[in-house]
């Protein structure tokens, strides 16, 4: 299966920046200063706990991408298998040395480092399914029994997840991997076909009783968060109450009375978006999401661009993960989608979400510089596909 | 190109989601802003109702009966506190904290949220709070408080005049219905309503106005900032001034409660269960409404225990009865002054001679009249003076039933007055309607019989009423006005003129022979001479009574057993009304001693002690109280002692 890479081309380090993307660095860097702003005023005007170390956490971040993104691109095709199994690997260990947090397992500690191995593999997925269709010929994507080793390779790490339990992120995960066998090209008819399939499956989990009934009430509480003000809906209704008395031009920076006097829950992370929407209001959510929508589309003009199909296929992979994380939390604050547990990527706190998603652009950044390579020249299926 | 159009779809589907979103914070936040902007205020904007200081309560010379005293409390944060029970022991040291009472805050603790304050201890001594603040910086999350309690200084002494208050139960906050403000009042820890006597019947005059002031919380309901709103203070209750003189109060209290038989050698003196009521005849002003015994209002206040409850409710002396309006006896003869009146209505003059030879025949039997001997021949003075049963049974057959009700009833009987207290009874007054009536359901016993007219004339049989009604009517006599008892003579706005009492339709020359009859009743050796009042200015004329509780009761050769010999349960009633001086008259009394054997042995002396402290004071007299210009009395300026605790094991701490 390996296949024949040809030599990269050299170049000082002057021309590697030069080569850089660097508008998709200054609207990442964006995001995260938003998200340092908000998570200061959360603190209720102070650096700790959350401001400083998520400039700190930014940095790291911003080393890894640059690493990752000098880092040739034939290269980590080469590293998607093992990035992939590794990431398995750590899911795997969790119910085993995992921390037990808000009555899910999902953390394991890895020489002093909190680690949440679902948000690792939400990218190493994306990887490894981009190597398996870059090395399968275009005619069997569609083809019945080379689907069998893609859906294996998602149905592992989310039914590991599910089973942690975290609905959101094992739904989250799914979905990206069936986008990369999408944008492989996979058949409608079969994408029908396993839509009804899939439909069937998610019935027998319901009947079987395998989610846990907090996860029902959390899913069935968005449809109506007023019914049971201080239940299950209770975090939905006070933050869409700090959304909505945010107004056009919100309430000022330090100033949202929903986040100060302790309304909303987990200002910090999941429900970061509401005491942004509070304090800044309409033209400060539309410009944060003009942001985000940036990124996506800075991401979505690699991916068009790259002639590698490997490369093409991460970077539209993790686009789509990042833009579905913004949808869904901006969603689920809203009231739109479950409140399901999504970070807000780059602005809510958390160190893993944060590390993964800038070496996730790492690697979007080194398809960018390495697009007018193909990392498979030789391989027959490539000839295929173009035609 | 597969892919490219299948990224490029994926890029319109997210972007159309993206719409959404946006769609979405476009209903949130500008559509929609204001109701959420509202939403957001009402989350952190709490309105706190600020409980208004309860209107006091005075005597006609302004006294205080019903006060707010302050309230020395001593509260615990919990969450300033690191060792709680450690805490509890150092407060323990200055003030007494049984070990269940700290178990009780340790229980309280664990219930509510950590910044709400737990009360420790209350009613402490001026001392004892002074200490705790003392220790103040060293007992951190100690805090005191002063707050106000309803005081009432006289205890039991005045009790069935002011009532008291207690804790609002559901039905008292269910009554209030839509009034919110009202109703959060109400459900303030520590708020009190009246719930007896004037407390009750004037409580919304007392309450007061609740202000209220808006504090922003936060999410878990601490209270971050107040915001006092000027427009909407709380306003002190409205002040009572009653038409009571506390000190004849307690006087006439400490002369009801006196034995009536003096306890022999290491004996336990009797319990006496009698009510008096003392009235200006002019202006209606009842200056005593005394009714032994009685409870201390203070106990209900802060919920009474159960023990004390259930000893107060089996008492046989039924301290918890206001026996001067509740209490329905048989007049007896203090009846007899109605009979005479009626009788001189019905064309007989006082002049009207009847032999009394101890007894008459009458329908199938004898009546036997109190003197087996038999008075020999009196006229209607004589009989008021002897109280001579058969001379009103010789006037029973001469006058109808009806018009003896017509007259008890034109005298205040069988009527209820406007004192604002409840519980009133309204006595019998029976006539031929009365008793069909009362016998509805059984028409055979509706007929009027003469023979019940006999026992109607001298009080017995159906006939009841109560102390004050038999005031009433002593006034009425004395006046031949139609005097209208009061208790409130003053509220904050100053005081109520008493109102007109018209005169009562009937011939002045009527009311002269019973007055003469009740003059020699005590002044020219009748039936009460021993009751008799010496000084010369303040004349009594009164009028004894003696009531029948049960059927006679006869000992096995047929002797009628005297009252001494019977359980105290069937003996006698004992009353006496009076009023003073004969000429020109002011105050009127009366008195009743449940099952006091005698009217002239038990009540009549009582009513004179009373009446000698009335008429030495002279109330009427004095200038009294004025609540919109003049300062209250002072407790410590007081000429009289204050009554020591009707029970010294409990109560405060």
């Amino acid at each position: 299966m390996n296949t024949l890479v040809l030599p990269d081309r050299r170049g000082g380090l002057r021309k590697n920046l030069a080569a850089v993307n660097w508008w998709l660095v200054i609207f990442l860097s964006l995001l995260a200063a938003t998200g340092v702003a908000t998570l200061y005023s959360v603190a209720d005007g102070s650096w700790t706990p959350w401001a400083a170390n998520h400039i700190m956490r930014y940095a790291l971040g911003l080393v890894i991408l640059m690493i990752a993104a000098f880092i040739p691109l034939r290269f980590w095709l080469s590293l998607s298998y093992p990035a992939y199994f590794f990431s398995l690997g750590l899911l795997a260990l969790v119910p085993f040395i995992g921390e037990v947090n808000m009555g899910a397992q999902r953390w394991i500690v890895i020489g002093g480092f909190q680690l949440q191995p679902s948000e690792i593999m939400k990218i190493a997925l994306v990887m490894g399914l981009a190597r398996y269709y870059h090395g399968l010929d275009f005619k069997r994507v569609s083809n019945p029994f080379y689907l069998i080793i893609p859906l294996a390779m998602i149905g592992l790490p989310v039914g590991l997840v599910f089973l942690q339990p975290d609905l959101g992120t094992a739904i989250l995960l799914g979905l990206s991997g069936v986008v990369v066998i999408l944008l492989a090209g996979l058949s409608w008819r079969i994408v029908i076909v396993g839509a009804i399939l899939g439909l069937m499956g998610v019935v027998t989990v319901i009947q079987m009783d395998l989610i846990k009934p907090y996860q029902i009430e959390r899913i069935t509480s968005f449809t109506n968060p007023d019914a049971d003000p201080l239940g299950a809906g209770y975090h939905l209704a006070q933050s869409k109450i700090a959304i909505g008395s945010g107004g056009v031009t919100g309430k000022g920076y330090m100033n949202g009375t929903q986040s100060q006097l302790d309304f909303l829950p987990e200002m910090h992370t999941d429900f970061i978006f509401t005491i942004f929407g509070e304090e800044f209001g309409f033209f400060g959510t539309v410009a944060l999401l003009g942001l985000y929508l940036a990124v996506f589309l800075i991401g979505t003009n690699i991916a068009m661009k790259a002639k590698s199909h490997y490369g093409r296929l991460v970077t539209m992979g993790i686009c789509i993960t990042f833009i579905s994380y913004v949808l869904i939390n901006t969603g689920m604050v809203m009231g739109l989608a479950p409140v399901v547990g999504v970070p807000l990527p780059l602005v809510s706190y958390g160190g893993t979400v944060m590390l993964t998603m800038m070496a996730a652009f790492g690697l979007v950044m080194s398809t960018w510089i390495n697009r007018d390579q193909d990392t498979l020249r030789t391989s027959m299926s490539y000839y295929g596909r173009i035609n | 190109m597969v892919f490219s159009r299948r990224a490029a779809l994926f890029s319109g589907g997210s972007m159309l989601l993206f719409g959404g979103i946006g769609y979405r914070l476009w209903q949130l936040q500008v559509r929609d802003h204001e109701d959420y902007q509202v939403r957001a205020d009402n989350n952190r904007f709490n309105q706190r109702v600020i409980v208004p200081l309860r209107g006091e309560i005075y005597d006609r010379f302004g006294v205080p009966l019903a006060t707010n005293r302050q309230n020395f409390r001593v509260l615990l944060v919990a969450e300033e506190v690191k060792d709680i029970a450690g805490t509890l022991a150092e407060v323990s040291k200055i003030v007494d904290l049984t070990p269940q009472e700290q178990e009780r805050v340790l229980r309280e603790v664990q219930r509510k949220r950590a910044f709400t304050p737990i009360e420790v201890a209350d009613n402490l001594s001026w001392e004892d709070f002074a200490k705790v603040n003392f220790q103040g910086p060293k007992l951190r999350g100690i805090h005191t408080e002063v707050g106000y309690t309803r005081d009432y200084p006289f205890k039991d002494q005045t009790a069935f005049v002011v009532g008291y208050v207690g804790a609002p139960s559901d039905v008292d906050i269910d009554a209030v219905g839509d009034d919110e403000k009202t109703e959060r009042l109400l459900r303030q820890p520590g708020f009190r309503i009246g719930k007896a006597g004037l407390e009750r019947s004037h409580d919304e005059e007392l309450r007061g106005k609740a202000g209220s002031t808006i504090v922003q919380v936060n999410a878990h309901g601490r209270v971050i900032e107040e915001y006092p709103n000027e427009s909407d203070k709380s306003i002190q209750g409205g002040t009572l001034g009653l038409t009571i003189d506390a000190e004849l109060q307690m006087a006439a209290m400490e002369v009801l409660a006196r034995p009536v038989i003096e306890p022999k050698e290491g004996e336990e003196p009797e319990k006496i269960s009698a009510s008096a009521v003392v009235m200006d005849v002019e202006t209606g002003d009842v200056i005593v409404m005394a009714s032994t015994p009685a409870y201390d209002p203070n106990e209900f206040n802060v919920g009474i225990r159960q023990s004390l409850w259930e000893s107060l409710n089996k008492d046989p002396l039924k301290p918890l009865i206001n026996k001067p309006l509740a209490g329905n006896y048989p007049p007896g003869s203090t009846f007899k002054l109605i009979t005479a009146i009626a009788a001189q209505e019905a064309g007989i003059k006082p002049s009207h001679r009847v032999h009394c030879g101890g007894r008459i025949w009458y329908g199938n039997r004898y009546f036997n009249c109190w003197k087996r001997g038999g008075h020999g021949t009196l006229d209607m003075k004589g009989s008021i003076k002897h109280s001579c049963d058969v001379y009103y049974w010789d006037l029973a057959q001469r006058v109808d039933i009806d018009k003896i009700a017509e007259v008890a009833h034109r005298f205040g009987l069988g009527e209820t007055y406007d004192l604002g207290i409840g519980n009133q009874s309204a006595g019998v007054v029976p006539s031929r309607e009365w008793k069909k009536n009362y016998f509805a359901s059984t028409p055979e016993r509706q007929t009027w019989f003469p023979g019940e007219t006999l026992s109607v004339a001298i009080g017995q049989g159906y006939v009841t009423a109560t102390p004050l009604q038999l005031a009433v009517m002593t006034a009425r006599i004395a006046t031949g006005k139609q005097v209208q008892p009061r208790l409130i003579r003053a509220h904050a706005d100053g005081v109520v003129p008493p109102p007109a009492s018209p005169d009562i339709n009937i011939k002045l020359d009527d009311l002269i022979a019973v007055r003469d009859g009740m003059n020699a009743v005590t002044n020219e050796w009748g039936t009460a001479a021993r009751s008799r009042l010496e000084d010369p200015d303040w004349q009594m004329a009164g009028k004894t009574g003696t009531s029948q509780v049960a059927s006679l009761q006869y000992d096995a050769r047929g002797n009628r057993i005297k009252n001494e010999d019977l359980p105290r349960h069937l003996r006698d009633h004992a009353l006496f009304v009076a009023f003073a001086p004969y000429e020109n008259p002011k105050y009127a009394i009366s008195v009743v001693v449940e099952h006091g054997s005698s009217g002239s042995g038990a009540a009549g002396p009582k009513a004179r002690d009373i009446m000698k402290a009335v008429t030495a004071k002279n109330p009427s007299a004095l200038p009294g109280f004025n609540p919109a210009t003049d300062e209250p009395v002072k407790m410590a300026s007081l000429a009289y002692e204050l009554p020591a605790s009707t029970n010294p094991g409990g109560g405060s701490r």
